[in-house]
C-alpha cells in the first residue's frame, strides 16, 4: 500500500481540461464502513440495485473490484455527491468513479449506451433521436418543428479535442 | 426581466408540453424569454461530460458564449443542464489557463467565452429574481388542501457551493415553492434519493422499479396527491417510470406527477387541460376531482 502522502503515478500529464483525478490514494483510504451505500433515506441510489448489500456496498464494488475502469457497475453512479458529502473519512467516491468513467471511455471500453449517446449529441445537438412521434406532439401544440442544431461547429469541436479519434475506436469494434 | 431559453434536449423532444406551459406561464409572471436557435445539448453530465470532459467543457461554453452574445442571463429547465453549464461556467470563469484552452477550441467556431453571464434553473430565478412573495401574489386560486411532495432531484443540489440552490441533506426551497401557492408540501421519507434515472438506463429494470416504487410509497404514506418535480428526467421517472414500478412490483397507487411550472399555472387560473396533464402516463380521478373541487 502507497504511503498516503506519497503522489500517485499518473503516467504523462494528460492535457488540461482531461486530467483524471488521483485514484490511487482515494481509493486507499475508503474504510469501507459503508456510510455513503447504507443510509436508506438518504445515500447513494445506486445501492438499490438488487445485488448489493449493506457488507458489499456499491461504492466499495467499484472502488474494490481488480479492474474498477472495466466493472460495468461504474455506469449506475449518477454523480448526485452524495457519498462525497457524506463520507466520514474524506474519500471522494464520485471522483473516483467519474475518474474511472472517463478512462474506460477512453481505453474504448464505455458503456455502448453511452457511446451512442455521444455519437448522437455531436451529429445532432441533441441526447435523443428526434422521432415522428415528437414533431406531432409539437405541430399539435403550436411549438416550433425541430431541426439539426449547430452540427458543423460540434465536429469542428470534436475533431479539434481528439474526441472523433477516440470515437474511431469504438468503430473499429463495431466492424 | 430578460433571460436566453436554454431549452436542452429532454423537455423538446420528450415532453413538449411542458416546454409549451413554461413559455406561457414565465411570459405571463414577467420572465421574457428569448430563443437561440445555435444551442445544442448542454451537454448531458453523466453520459457526456463525465467522460469526455474537454469537449464537454467546449461544448457547454460555446453554448454560454451564445447567450453572452445575446447579452442575457440563461435560465434552464433542467437540473441536468444547470449542473453543466453552471459547473463550467464557475469552472472557465476561475481558471483562466482552463479558459484559453477551452478558447482555442471554440477558435474552429466563431464563437468565443468570455466569462460575462451567469446561469439559472428557474426554480432559482423565481427564488432569486422574482421572490416567492411577488410569485404569491399571481396565485388567483390558492391550491389550499393540496398536498405535493416535492422532489427536488441530485444536480441542482450539488456540489452545493457551486449550484447555490438548497441543502443537499434537507431540501426546503421546491417545499416553499409550493407553499407559495397556497398547497401543502408533503413531508416524506427518501426524499433526497435520486430518482433512479441511471439505474433505469445502464442496471437492471427492476432495480429502477424498486427504487421508484419505495420513493411512492413513501409520498404515499405521507398523504401526498400528487409529485412536483423541477426536472424533466425526475418527471420520466415518476410519469413513465411509475407506470412500469407500480405494473411490476403490483402496487396499487397512482400518484400524477407535475413539473412545478405546471402547479403554478393551476393556482394562476389554467384548467388541468391548459397544463396538458392529458398527455401524462399517470392520471389519477381522485387527484382530477380535488383539482376540480379547489380550482371551482
Ligand atoms: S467511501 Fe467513505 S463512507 Fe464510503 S465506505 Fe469508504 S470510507 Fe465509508
Ligand atoms: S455520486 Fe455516484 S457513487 Fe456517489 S452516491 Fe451518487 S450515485 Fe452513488
Amino acid at each position: 500500500m502507497a504511503a498516503l502522502d506519497e503522489k500517485p503515478e499518473l503516467g504523462e500529464a494528460p492535457e488540461k481540461g482531461n486530467e483524471p483525478k488521483t485514484l490511487t490514494i482515494e481509493a486507499e483510504i475508503c474504510f469501507k464502513c459503508g456510510v455513503c451505500c447504507v443510509i436508506r433515506d438518504h445515500s447513494c441510489h445506486a445501492q438499490h440495485a438488487i445485488h448489493f448489500n449493506p457488507k458489499h456496498t456499491y461504492v466499495y464494488d467499484c472502488l474494490g473490484s481488480g479492474d474498477p475502469a472495466g466493472n460495468s457497475n461504474i455506469w449506475l453512479c449518477v454523480s448526485c455527491h452524495k457519498c462525497e458529502e457524506l463520507c466520514p473519512y474524506e474519500v471522494s467516491p464520485v471522483h473516483i468513479i467519474e475518474s474511472l468513467k472517463a478512462q474506460s471511455f477512453e481505453e474504448g471500453r464505455a458503456h455502448p449506451l453511452i457511446v451512442g449517446e455521444i455519437k448522437q449529441i455531436v451529429s445532432t445537438g441533441y441526447a435523443f433521436p428526434l422521432t415522428g412521434s415528437s414533431s406531432r406532439q409539437r405541430e399539435k401544440l403550436g411549438l416550433e418543428a425541430l431541426t439539426q442544431r449547430s452540427e458543423e461547429d460540434l465536429r469542428r469541436i470534436s475533431e479539434k479535442t481528439g474526441l472523433v479519434a477516440k470515437l474511431q475506436r469504438y468503430e473499429v469494434e463495431e466492424t | 426581466m430578460r433571460f436566453s431559453l436554454f431549452l436542452g434536449c429532454f423537455i423538446p423532444v420528450r415532453l413538449p408540453h411542458i416546454e409549451k406551459v413554461a413559455r406561457s406561464v414565465l411570459g405571463e409572471i414577467g420572465v421574457e424569454l428569448q430563443d437561440i436557435g445555435g444551442f445544442t445539448c448542454c451537454p448531458e453530465p453523466v453520459g457526456f461530460h463525465i467522460n469526455d470532459r474537454l469537449t464537454a467543457t467546449a461544448i457547454a461554453a460555446r453554448n454560454i458564449a451564445l447567450a453572452e452574445e445575446q447579452g442575457n442571463d440563461i435560465i434552464t429547465l433542467c437540473n441536468g443542464c444547470t449542473y453543466v453549464l453552471k459547473q463550467v461556467n464557475e469552472e472557465l470563469k476561475r481558471d483562466s489557463e482552463l479558459r484559453d484552452k477551452v478558447n482555442e477550441v471554440l477558435s474552429e467556431t466563431d464563437h468565443e467565452y468570455r466569462g460575462t453571464i451567469d446561469v439559472k434553473h428557474f426554480a432559482q430565478v423565481l427564488n432569486e429574481d422574482i421572490g416567492l412573495d411577488r410569485l404569491a401574489k399571481k396565485v388567483e386560486r390558492p391550491l389550499s388542501g393540496l398536498s405535493v411532495a416535492g422532489h427536488t432531484g441530485c444536480h441542482i443540489l450539488s456540489p452545493p457551493d457551486v449550484m447555490k440552490f438548497d441543502d443537499p441533506y434537507d431540501p426546503v426551497v421546491l417545499d416553499n415553492m409550493v407553499a407559495a401557492l397556497g398547497a401543502e408540501p408533503a413531508d416524506f421519507s427518501m426524499k433526497t434519493i435520486c430518482c433512479g434515472w441511471t439505474l433505469t438506463n445502464y442496471g437492471e429494470r427492476q432495480s429502477a422499479n424498486q427504487l421508484v416504487g419505495a420513493k411512492l410509497q413513501a409520498m404515499e404514506i405521507a398523504g401526498s396527491d400528487c409529485i412536483s418535480v423541477i426536472c424533466p428526467q425526475c418527471f420520466y421517472q415518476f410519469d413513465t417510470g411509475q407506470m412500469m414500478a407500480t405494473r411490476s412490483l403490483k402496487l396499487d397507487l397512482k400518484l400524477p406527477v407535475l413539473f412545478y411550472l405546471q402547479l403554478l399555472g393551476l393556482s394562476m387560473g389554467y384548467s388541468l387541460e391548459d397544463v396538458h396533464y392529458g398527455m401524462h402516463r399517470v392520471k389519477s380521478q381522485g387527484f382530477e376531482e380535488k383539482v376540480g373541487r379547489i380550482l371551482a
